[in-house]
Parts: C-alpha cells; sequence; structure tokens
C-alpha cells in the first residue's frame, strides 16, 4: 500500500472518498452493463435447455461413453474448481501473511469464489443420467440403512466441495457486514432497508469489531487448509483409481498448484474488466497486477515442473504401459490440446519474467485469457486424454464433445459471469472497511502498512 | 476495569476524525469516571479496545467446541454408517480411519466457521432490526463516535472533558 500511496499522492483518496468511488456503480443503471447482463443470460438459457433436453432425453445425447466416461462435464467441474481457488487464497493466505495489497482485490476474489464453485457444483449434477438421485450422496438414515461408501473419493468429494463452498460464503458474507451498513447510511428509502436488513444492523461498535475480528480471524485461518485440501481431494477422484495417467502421488499438489494458477489469471481476467468498467485505477494499481502477475509465474513453473517430472516417473516406472500412456499423450490424437496446455501454461506465462509485461495492463490480461484457455485443455488432456488411452489396445477409444456438452459448457461460463456481473452492481466489490483501515494506517503513520485489523 | 455498555441512550454523542483523537477521548473520559461508553468506529479498532479496557472475545471458545465437535462428527458418521451398513470396498477395513481423516478434517473446517459466524452474532447482539438512536450515519463513512451516558447531574461535567479532546461535533441526547 505504500506503493498506493506513492503513485496517487496526488489524488490521494480520503476515507469519505472511499465509500463514495468504491459505492458509485451499485444500483446505477447502465446500457452497456445491461447488454453484458443480458448476453450471459441468453447463454444461461441455452445451457438450461441443454440441460432439460439432455434430462428428457437421456444421457445418451452427451458425448460421453465407453472409454471416456468422464468427458467435458467432469472437465469443467475440475476447471470451475480450480477458477475458486485463487480467491481463498487472496483472501485468507495472504490476510494470515499480512500481504496489505490483497486489500484491494479480495472482495472481488472471494465473489468469483462462490460464484465459480456453485459453477462447478452443477456439474457432478449435469453428469449424472438421472439427476434426480443426486441426494443419494448425501449421508441420511434412509428407508432402508444404505450408506454411501465412505472410503470413496466421490463421497469425500461431496463434503470437500460442500465444507468449500459454506466457507467461503460465510467467510464473504463476514466480510461484507460493514461494508453493507456503509450502503445502508448512503443510501435512502428501500436501498437502505434492504442493505440495513443484509448488515444485520451493524452499527462499528467497538465491542462488535472485537468479536468481528476474532471471528474473521478464525475463518482465515481455517479457510487456509482448507484451499489447499479441496482440489488435493478433488484430485484424489483420480488418482485413488489406476488408471494410467492418473494414478500417481503427486496429483494433490500439481492440482493444487494448477488450481492456484488458473485462479490467479482468473482474478486477473475479471479485475482489469472491473477497474476499467468502474474506473478503480486508484484503488487497484499496476502494483497489485505485478503481484498478481508473481504469482501467475511461479504457480506456471510449479504446473511446469509438474509436467515434467509426470514424464520423468513415466520413464522412470519402467512400466511399458504407463510409458505408453503418456507419449500417445504427446504424440496421439489428443497432441493437439497437450501442446496448447503447454504453450500456454508453460511457454506465454514466461515472458513475465519480464518487468514490462507484469506492469502493463494489457498483456498481462492477454495472458491470462491464454492461461485460462491451458488450464481447461490440462484438465481435458488428464482426464479425457487418460480414459481414452488405457491398458488394453482394445480398450481404447476417442471421444468428441457434443453439441449438448458444447452448450452447457457455454453455460457454465454465462452463469459464472452472470452472478459476477449482478455482484459488481449491488454489493461493494472492494472492500470498503479495509481499504479505509489501510487509508487510515497510511495517514496516522506514513509508512508501509501490514493487513492489520 | 472495562468501560461498560450504556444502559440509557440520555447523554453525550462526540464525533471525531480520527483513531487518534478518539483514543485520547477515550482515556480522558474513562479517566474522568465514565465508564458508560459506546465507542463507533468505520473501520476495526484494536487501539480502542484496548483504550476501553475490553480485551478478550469468546467467540475463539466457539470456535474451539465447533472444530472439536466438527473432528468428533468427522469420525463418527463415517464409522457409524459403515458399521450400519458393512460392505468391503477397495480392501479397506470397515472403519478405515486414514480415509475418515478427509472427514474429519473437512468437518472440523466447517463448523469452526459456521461457530465462529454465529457466535460473533451473538455476542454481537446482531442481528438487530432497528439502530440504536445513539447511532450517526457517519460513523460508517469518516467519523469516530462515542457516546457518553450519563445522567443530568454529570452532564456539565462530561461536556467539559469531552470538549478538552478536540471533538469535530458534539450533540446532547435526551
Amino acid at each position: 500500500m505504500a506503493t498506493l500511496a506513492r503513485e496517487v499522492e496526488s489524488t490521494y483518496p480520503t476515507l469519505a472518498d472511499a465509500n463514495e468511488d468504491i459505492s458509485r456503480p451499485i444500483l446505477v443503471p447502465a446500457w452497456r452493463y445491461a447488454f453484458v447482463l443480458s448476453l450471459a443470460i441468453g447463454g444461461v438459457l441455452l445451457g438450461a435447455a441443454a440441460w432439460i433436453y439432455q434430462i428428457v432425453v437421456g444421457i445418451g445425447v452427451a458425448g460421453i461413453n465407453h472409454p471416456v466416461g468422464w468427458g467435458i462435464y467432469i472437465t469443467l467441474f475440475v476447471f470451475w474448481v480450480g477458477i475458486a481457488h485463487s480467491g481463498t487464497l487472496i483472501s485468507a493466505i495472504l490476510y494470515l501473511f499480512r500481504s496489505g495489497w490483497r486489500t484491494t482485490i479480495n472482495r472481488a476474489a472471494e465473489a468469483m469464489t462462490i460464484f465459480a464453485v456453485m459453477t462447478a457444483g452443477l456439474f457432478p449434477l449435469i453428469h449424472l443420467g438421472r439427476v434426480w438421485y443426486f441426494y443419494w450422496l448425501m449421508p441420511y438414515p434412509s428407508q432402508r440403512m444404505i450408506w454411501p461408501d465412505f472410503r470413496s473419493p466421490l463421497v469425500l468429494d461431496v463434503f470437500a466441495v460442500g465444507t468449500y463452498f459454506t466457507i467461503s460464503l460465510i467467510f464473504w458474507y463476514t466480510g461484507l457486514i460493514p461494508d453493507l451498513a456503509s450502503l445502508r447510511d448512503k443510501f435512502r428509502g428501500w436501498r437502505s432497508r434492504l442493505y440495513g436488513m443484509l448488515s444485520l444492523g451493524w452499527t462499528g461498535s467497538v465491542r462488535e469489531w472485537m468479536h468481528y475480528r476474532r471471528a474473521y480471524l478464525y475463518m482465515a485461518a481455517i479457510a487456509t487448509p482448507l484451499v489447499l485440501s479441496v482440489h488435493s481431494v478433488v484430485s484424489w477422484d483420480f488418482a485413488l483409481s489406476i488408471v494410467p495417467g492418473w494414478h500417481s502421488t503427486i496429483f494433490a499438489p500439481y492440482f493444487v498448484a494448477g488450481a492456484i494458477f488458473s485462479g490467479v489469471a482468473m482474478v486477473i481476467t475479471l479485475m482489469v474488466g472491473l477497474r476499467y468498467a468502474f474506473g478503480l485505477e486508484a484503488y487497484v494499481t499496476e502494483h497489485h497486477f505485478e503481484n498478481m502477475a508473481k504469482l501467475l509465474l511461479l504457480t506456471s513453473l510449479i504446473v511446469g515442473y509438474a509436467y515434467a517430472v509426470e514424464y520423468f516417473l513415466a520413464y522412470y516406472s519402467a512400466d511399458p504401459i504407463e510409458q505408453e500412456s503418456f507419449l500417445w499423450r504427446a504424440r496421439g490424437e489428443y497432441r493437439g490440446p497437450f501442446w496448447i496446455m503447454v504453450f500456454c501454461n508453460v511457454v506465454v506465462p514466461a515472458t513475465l519474467w519480464f518487468r514490462k509485461i507484469r506492469r502493463g495492463i494489457p498483456a498481462l490480461f492477454a495472458i491470462s485469457v491464454f492461461v485460462n484457455i491451458g488450464m481447461f485443455y490440462e484438465r481435458f488432456v488428464i482426464i479425457s486424454g487418460s480414459l481414452a488411452h488405457e491398458y488394453l489396445p482394445s480398450g481404447w477409444g476417442l471421444y468428441t464433445p457434443s453439441a449438448v456438452e458444447i452448450a452447457i459448457m457455454i453455460g457454465s461460463f454465462s452463469w459464472f459471469y452472470m452472478w459476477f456481473l449482478i455482484f459488481a452492481k449491488t454489493l461493494p466489490t472492494l472492500s470498503i472497511a479495509e481499504v479505509k483501515e489501510h487509508l487510515e494506517h497510511e495517514r496516522s503513520h506514513g509508512h508501509a502498512a501490514g493487513a492489520e485489523r | 476495569m472495562s468501560a461498560r455498555r450504556p444502559r440509557s441512550s440520555r447523554g453525550l454523542i462526540a464525533q471525531y476524525g480520527s483513531m487518534e483523537s478518539t483514543r485520547k477521548a477515550i482515556e480522558s473520559l474513562r479517566g474522568a469516571g465514565f465508564e458508560e461508553l459506546e465507542v463507533y468506529s468505520p473501520i476495526p479498532a484494536p487501539e480502542l479496545e484496548e483504550a476501553m479496557g475490553i480485551h478478550s472475545s469468546p467467540v475463539r471458545l466457539w470456535a474451539l467446541v465447533g472444530g472439536i465437535t466438527g473432528c468428533a462428527l468427522g469420525f463418527l458418521l463415517p464409522a457409524g454408517a459403515s458399521l450400519a451398513y458393512p460392505m468391503v470396498t477397495q480392501g479397506k477395513p470397515i472403519v478405515a480411519i486414514p480415509v475418515f481423516i478427509v472427514i474429519m478434517f473437512e468437518l472440523t473446517v466447517l463448523l469452526t466457521g459456521i461457530f465462529s459466524l454465529f457466535s460473533m452474532l451473538v455476542h454481537a447482539r446482531k442481528p438487530k432490526l432497528s439502530l440504536p438512536s445513539t447511532y450517526r450515519r457517519e460513523f460508517s463513512v469518516d467519523r469516530w463516535g462515542i457516546f457518553v451516558a450519563t445522567g443530568t447531574d454529570l452532564r456539565s461535567e462530561a461536556e467539559r472533558v469531552v470538549s478538552t479532546t478536540g471533538p469535530v461535533s458534539v450533540e446532547v441526547t435526551s
């Protein structure tokens, strides 16, 4: 934040400015916003229509079949859970590390987490042939006393993703309470009543803050191991099987690094748009983008290393099936997705070694889009690519997504952006209380401030 | 000794422009024997907690209770369910502790979070439908506020103490 102060010294925002600037776009109609939102809603309707068609006709309308039973739906599930990760990383881990630069991006990143998990959570249901039986995943005392198999990683997944969604939601909401109170006091009439109800009657008395700070700290503390656990559990959906290409002990850290990688890329994509659309240049600066770019570079190196280690392990295992599986990945029918993945996730982010590119917002935006594409292909290569080329040559086969699957994929992206757009117009996209805390800290101390609460 | 919650809404509301002046004002008021204080702050205020002499929040205890409950539940639920429907899968024992650790961990996290949230709300006496009469809109923007509950007998004394602390504005509530 010291950098923030230096960069905007001439127009240094006051506490009242922070309230005003951050809440300015809220509930103000704008035709461009309405246009983009209606596009997103259109995409959601398309996806919904495709899903209804699939439910009515049957799962056969999707391209998944033997041997590739896990196609784009599971790919998107893993992709969206991954996107979610950087939100919690920024909001919880960087909070515990007192990284001041998280202040202006954590709210949007957390919102992104929630919407990404909401999107991800749809896919196990969409993937089910008979979706009306999804509640069988839940442990409840049924009439026949049949319980789910708690040794199955798929049941662990239900707990991991369910917990992740709940904790992200309450962590986000807790952070929002003081800001909702600010909005209540800013507006008059029905808006004031609406935000007043949502803020639960928050007054910001010191006694309230005392309990609030404690609760927020504990939520951050428990969300930190949770981030690392969720994608580990998701990776065990694969690693606990015996499919070559899946059965690997590096999967948990590999997936977590990939998740943070794709998540940071999505935060950059969204923050560039938000900053431009709402004129938040004084709060979200190049300094913030550079820090995110460094995170992107670091996780890109980890992901690139994991790609290399997978090949080394296949070679060193001296297992011909494992070796064949990995050679096929780079040379077989799915070499296109494989090399797109390497290019987008390893080659393109390597340009971030240059400071100019890290601080150049258009370049960073382009790189973040490349990374999102690359990470989608990574999930696809790992999931469908491994299933297509298992042990017996007679059991090999290819998978092509059907039109229904593509429509649902478009629907999922639209669903995510729809929620994000609604969020951007109804809630403060930056944490007002935290931004003000930093401004006050800078004003009274005049030096770099930690993220102390 | 710590500052007490005001029992009436009669007294003075003083507004301040910074955390530092608010802290000094709390110290002067408490030094003069005014302990029934409500202090409002637009940002988290550890310094003011200290000045008011209120320190420990019971939220920490509830978080611990939630975590232990979650951990225990995370073992009892899968173990009980597996014993109620004993079917060997994956060659693992019926009560397969290493796998159940995942559920134990997840429910520990889940209940710690839920208990933290609800204990925070209960201890902060939320939710409330109406705001206290001593609250002002400015307190969520850039003003700090101190409400001193006093009877009419001590009001002039309170006004004198407050005026020495450099408030932005002072108003009398009755």
